[in-house]
């Protein structure tokens, strides 16, 4: 029923290579970890193979009649093996954690930093499901398989090679018959890695698509519930979630298949091994000791054969995870140029115009000046295309075609942090962010001392409601915390402007969702916020504008009028109309006005 | 694949909800419905542990009865065990495995759907959590859960192949057989000392990455506003400092891990050599045959995987019991609308609240009658709130009376409510979908009845202005649309449902005054010969109404028309912009 977001609008995911080189690049950067855990991994490997031979001793001892002493060798060096396999063992674990938590700590964090900074446009087209299931649930993924995968391959691999050699050394014909295993490994994995991956890829896009409508879902749950629609949200959830189950069970499916095809293979080798084992013994050129290490060798090479695999599955699975991740740390930083708009900078729009889809422009070409200090007002129908203007002019959104100036900086091409050090926008989406006021507030000025967040609330007039907090500023606000009214978080939204102190203000309809009578007081606090700054007001509330400096009338994307509020009452053109609608305070009754 | 709600989808809304109150009981629940898959699953997998564990056993044969001086045919028939044992193993795996990988799923699937419809419940929860939060819950947790289902299978397995090598052993030598029996449960008790560390620092470790997941959600909820002020670095330090915690705790579960299997690997280690030692001593003696030595260390030493495993079973089982409690916990949250059994005997019934006190409501009282419009002035948007909360069942009563026609509201059903009640918020939010499903949601209309709800609310020329029309995609939470088409659109779809009783709050707050007459002509209209409450500030929608009650400090202080008001100062001031 929700049309699948278009594959192009969603994040970039990684190729195989670049995917490579993002997690070499992290560990890398842990070089001495690295190389203990692989040193540890190495060791435990040798110590694991080491009861082995001393088994294949003791059965030789036995066969020739040796005395109790003989095995004692034998048992005493499995003994120093069992500790330090041991040692080995949880040496190499935490050596590992040390290693790849951190990097996968710090992939994340890159994941959200290129995601946070990401023009605001393309963020929104990909959906914040998709970022969120990134470093969610695939940096999950990847951490479950990493822990368990790489203490596994490395173990195995250690094992295997020497399990191998220990074999060789036994009799070069007896680890040639153990090598005859080899070639159905080798098929089955061929025969399974193509047919899994792209059912792993199609898992973490299921998932995706789950994270995004169980997201929606929760957060749209109340508007759900009035309407009574919450069943086919519900639904929905149930249906994403189905989909991915379905998928998982399909590969697990083609997993055990290559299970089957493996266990052939041990089957086969084992035979081969121990057939080998019965002609050279009964030629006299190996011992009953050498051929049943052999077998018991080649036994020991089932688990960690198995391993591999598994392991193997695991990395198809965490890989499309880590794909994902890569996709979005590998987006170039914006490398911050040291542009500055210079003092007082004057805000000029130069033929700016705008279309959200091709053929379908919202604004047409604007041109606008504003001095520093100065206020401008918009004004106009809904649908005008204020908001949007308001975005251009702040630098949120990129105009398809026109020039955004402040002083020296070219709002159009700079970077977004830079151009917010110059101008700030209060948008129409409200939100407390988790954490107590204080951590609201330094979210604009992350050094601001309490006297600062003081004087910003009291610029807003909210100082006095913020005092009677519980816990002054370190109450925690919001959904799990002291619940704010609208209307007080509109003014926290304006108090995070007074904090930042910019030369330019763009505020879009701050005041509208406030309700009906908060409204007047938090036209108080934006024009308090505004003083002595520049100033882009999109007004819902024509008062603003009649203190405005100037007022800009929009209609159908254009300006249609553009003046002092008196003079554009004295025109008795579209202001003046809106005006009267506005000022009316409706002593005719409806239908005669 | 099947519906996975089993036990969501027969709850009846009103009735009472039915969630396991202990994690255990969550567990007990996810093993007897997944009964058949298990049932199935749990033997074939054991019938596979206990077939690899005799694999040593067969090869001790075959060395025994051909490789040591036996002849050909020797040879043919112990590798002909041999191979039948491998038939066995093999199908063991592969259909075990996928009976309870399936069972697993199945159980994650009926969670997630569970977590969902908790949230997604007819009447609501307060469940007091960010909505990242949540989704880790129906991911995270709801996938760790099932992996008891896991583990229990790979424990019943691993049990029986160790109780199997020990029958073999006590057959073979009763001094070994005694050491196995005694031995392995010893190694296991030793190890379950360090258990209660794992699970300790696995909880730590889950909650720290979930605050993790769960602020970079609310910062990503707050993006606009976030980018508004350029507060994304300020934000990446605070979400990296929760990273590193959770990236720490995860390194200290591993090294408790670490101490674990270490621990098992050399508790194991000792059990092979004092294996090796007596056994070696038994054949010398020639108490025992050489194949027998062979299996016997064979076994012990395949031994040790079984081991490492039950060693490992009960820390992973404390991480699924921690997500089973964090789910418990969740699911247990409350219900935001009371279990509500009644519906109004009219067709059409009066609202009606008669000295009520709740939160900011300080003794209001208002009678809603039938084909009426009515709109309130309020004068702090705190008392708003709480009318629309009381309405909507979010807020409960201190004093006083609401009903609805003869049926209080806290006795009301929901079917009751949503046939003749509609409260909308002006915190109503904007779904993912198409124009079409924003303004019904419920897809109960066609177009031609569409149309008059969308002029109503001066929301036709969103529909008209765009190509697809109706089918015009919209984002979640309306992000590719402006505040004020969002708004008209929120409306439209409220007046869309035709209830008897519509509550409207601020329905006008982001339009302009040109578009908000005609707003409070079109709700006018086409409310006619229904019943309509609007708390407001707006002129055009105070005119346009029958009546309107001014509410001060929580209670009416004057009624009348608008035009009658406005002879009042104080309300002149009031509604004055």
């Amino acid at each position: 029923m929700s049309p699948t977001p278009q594959a192009d609008q969603l994040l970039p995911v990684a190729d195989g290579r670049s995917t490579t080189r993002v997690a070499w690049r992290l560990l890398r950067a842990r070089r001495g970890s690295l190389a203990l855990t692989v040193t540890a991994f190495l060791v435990t490997g040798f110590a694991g193979i080491v009861p082995v031979l001393m088994i294949g001793r003791v059965v030789d001892v036995v066969r020739d009649d040796g005395s109790f002493t003989d095995v004692l060798v034998p048992v005493g060096v499995m003994l120093a093996a069992a500790v330090v396999a041991a040692v080995s063992t949880t040496v190499s674990t935490a050596a590992l954690a040390r290693t790849v938590a951190p990097a996968l700590a710090e992939l994340r964090e890159e994941v959200l930093d290129r995601a946070l900074h990401l023009d605001s446009q393309q963020l929104e087209a990909a959906g914040v499901g998709d970022v969120l299931g990134r470093v969610g649930d695939d940096v999950r993924r990847v951490t479950e398989s990493l822990d368990e995968a790489i203490p596994m391959l490395l173990t195995s691999v250690s094992a295997i090679a020497f399990t191998v050699g220990g074999l060789f050394t036994l009799d070069w014909r007896l680890g040639l018959a153990g090598l005859a295993a080899a070639p159905g490994y080798v098929l089955g994995m061929r025969w399974y890695l193509p047919r899994s991956i792209p059912f792993y890829r199609a898992e973490r896009t299921a998932e995706g698509a789950r994270a995004e409508v169980l997201v929606t879902g929760v957060r749209d749950a109340p508007t759900l519930r009035a309407f009574g629609v919450e069943d086919v949200a519900l639904e929905r959830v149930e249906r994403r979630s189905g989909d991915a189950v379905a998928i998982t069970l399909d590969v697990f499916r083609l997993y055990t298949r290559l299970g089957a095809r493996m266990n052939a293979s041990e089957c086969v080798g084992l035979v081969v091994v121990l057939a080998t084992g019965y002609a050279l013994v009964s030629t006299g050129s190996a011992s009953v000791g050498d051929a049943t290490a052999a077998a018991l060798f080649f036994h020991r090479l089932f688990n960690p054969i198995g391993a591999v695999l598994y392991v193997f599955d695991a990395a198809q699975a965490s890989g499309a995870a880590l794909a994902r991740l890569a996709g979005v740390a590998l987006i170039p930083p914006r490398d911050v140029a040291p542009v500055d708009a210079g003092p007082e900078p004057v805000l000029t729009l130069q033929g700016v115009h705008h279309a959200y889809e091709t053929g379908r422009p919202v604004l047409a070409r604007i041109d606008l000046t504003i001095r520093p200090g100065e206020h401008v007002a918009v004004v106009g129908a809904t649908g005008a295309g204020k908001s949007t203007l308001g975005g251009i002019a702040a630098g949120t959104l990129r105009p398809t075609g026109g020039r955004v100036r402040l002083g020296a900086l070219d709002v159009t091409t700079a970077p977004e942090p830079v151009v917010r050090r110059h101008v700030a926008l209060v948008s129409q989406e409200v939100h407390v962010f988790a954490g107590s006021l204080r951590d609201n507030l330094l979210l604009a000025r992350a050094d601001a001392d309490d006297e600062a967040l003081w004087r910003a609330l009291e610029t807003t007039d909210a100082a006095g409601w913020a005092r009677t907090l519980p816990q002054g500023l370190d109450t925690v606000v919001g959904d799990l915390g002291h619940p704010l009214t609208p209307a007080q978080t509109q003014q926290l939204a304006l108090s995070r402007v007074a904090l930042l102190d910019p030369q330019v203000v763009v505020l879009d309809e701050a005041t509208a969702e406030a309700g009906s009578s908060g409204a007047r007081e938090l036209e108080q606090a934006a024009s308090a916020v505004t003083r002595g700054r520049a100033a882009l007001v999109i007004a819902h509330r024509l008062t603003q504008a009649r203190t405005a400096d100037r007022v800009l009338v929009m209609e159908d994307g254009a300006v249609v009028e553009e003046g002092r509020h008196e003079a554009l009452l004295r025109a008795g053109g579209r202001y003046a109309q809106l005006w009267a609608a506005w000022s009316d305070t409706g002593e005719q009754p409806v239908g005669q006005a | 694949m099947g519906r996975g709600g089993r036990d969501t989808s027969t709850e009846s809304p009103d009735a009472p909800t039915s969630a396991p109150a202990t994690a255990g009981a969550l567990l007990r629940r996810a093993l007897r419905r997944n009964g058949r898959d298990l049932g199935r699953g749990y033997p074939l997998l054991t019938l596979w542990q206990l077939s690899e564990t005799l694999v040593p056993v067969v090869i001790g044969l075959v060395v025994d009865q051909a490789v040591d001086g036996g002849g050909l045919g020797d040879l043919a028939w112990t590798l002909g065990v041999l191979v039948a044992l491998f038939v066995v193993l093999s199908n063991g795996y592969r259909y075990g495995a996928r009976f309870i990988k399936q069972g697993i799923e199945r159980e994650a699937h009926a969670l997630r759907v569970e977590v969902a419809g908790h949230v997604l419940h007819p009447r609501g929860a307060r469940t007091d959590r960010l909505a990242g939060e949540t989704l880790s819950i129906a991911t995270s947790d709801a996938d760790l859960v099932p992996m008891a289902l896991h583990q229990l299978g790979y424990a019943i397995a691993s049990l029986v192949a160790v109780l199997v090598t020990a029958a073999y052993v006590l057959r073979v030598d009763v001094v070994l057989g005694l050491l196995i029996l005694l031995g392995v449960p010893a190694v296991l008790v030793a190890i379950q000392a360090l258990a209660p560390l794992v699970a300790r620092r696995t909880a730590r470790q889950q909650e720290s990455t979930a605050a993790a997941s769960g602020l970079a959600a609310d910062l990503l909820e707050g993006l606009r506003p976030l980018k508004g002020i350029g507060g994304e670095d300020v934000a990446l330090r605070r979400y990296r400092v929760a990273s590193t915690r959770a990236s720490d705790d995860t390194v200290a579960v591993a090294r408790s891990w670490g101490y674990l299997d270490g621990f098992t690997t050399a508790l194991s280690g000792l059990l092979l050599a004092a294996v090796a030692l007596l056994a070696g001593r038994r054949a010398l003696d020639g108490d025992i045959s050489l194949g027998e030595l062979i299996a016997l260390v064979g076994l012990t030493q395949f031994l040790a995987e079984p081991l490492r495993g039950l060693g490992d079973v009960s820390a992973q089982f404390a991480a699924s019991r921690a997500s089973a409690a964090r789910i418990v916990d969740f699911l247990a949250t409350p219900r935001i609308l009371a279990p509500g059994g009644r519906t109004p005997s009219e067709d059409r019934p009066e609202l009606v609240l008669e000295d009520v006190t709740a939160g900011p409501l300080a003794g209001l009282s208002l009678h809603l009658r039938n084909d009426e419009l009515v709109a309130v002035a309020v004068d702090d948007p705190a008392v708003s709130d709480a009318l629309v909360a009381l309405l909507s069942g979010d807020l409960d009563l201190v004093s006083g009376r609401a009903r609805l026609g003869d049926v209080e509201l806290a006795e009301l059903s929901v079917a009751g409510r949503r046939r003749h009640l509609l409260v909308v918020s002006h915190h109503g939010g904007i779904t993912e979908g198409t124009l079409r499903t924003t303004v019904d949601p419920g897809g109960q209309h066609d177009d031609g009845a569409l149309a008059p709800a969308l002029a109503a609310s001066a929301a036709d020329d969103v529909v008209r202005l765009h190509p697809d029309g109706l089918d015009r995609p919209v984002r979640a939470g309306g992000s590719s649309l402006s505040g004020g088409q969002r708004q008209r659109l929120a409306l439209a779809r409220a007046l869309a449902t035709d209830r008897p009783v519509i509550v409207l709050q601020d329905p006008t707050s982001a339009v302009d005054a040109v578009t908000e007459q005609a707003v409070a002509e079109g709700v006018r209209r086409l409310r006619t010969g229904r019943t309509t409450l609007v708390l407001t500030s707006s002129p055009a929608l105070l005119r346009a109404a029958d009546r309107v009650l001014v509410v001060r400090e929580g209670r009416v202080v004057a009624q009348g028309t608008h035009a009658d008001l406005l002879r009042d100062a104080d309300y002149r001031e009031a509604v004055d912009r």
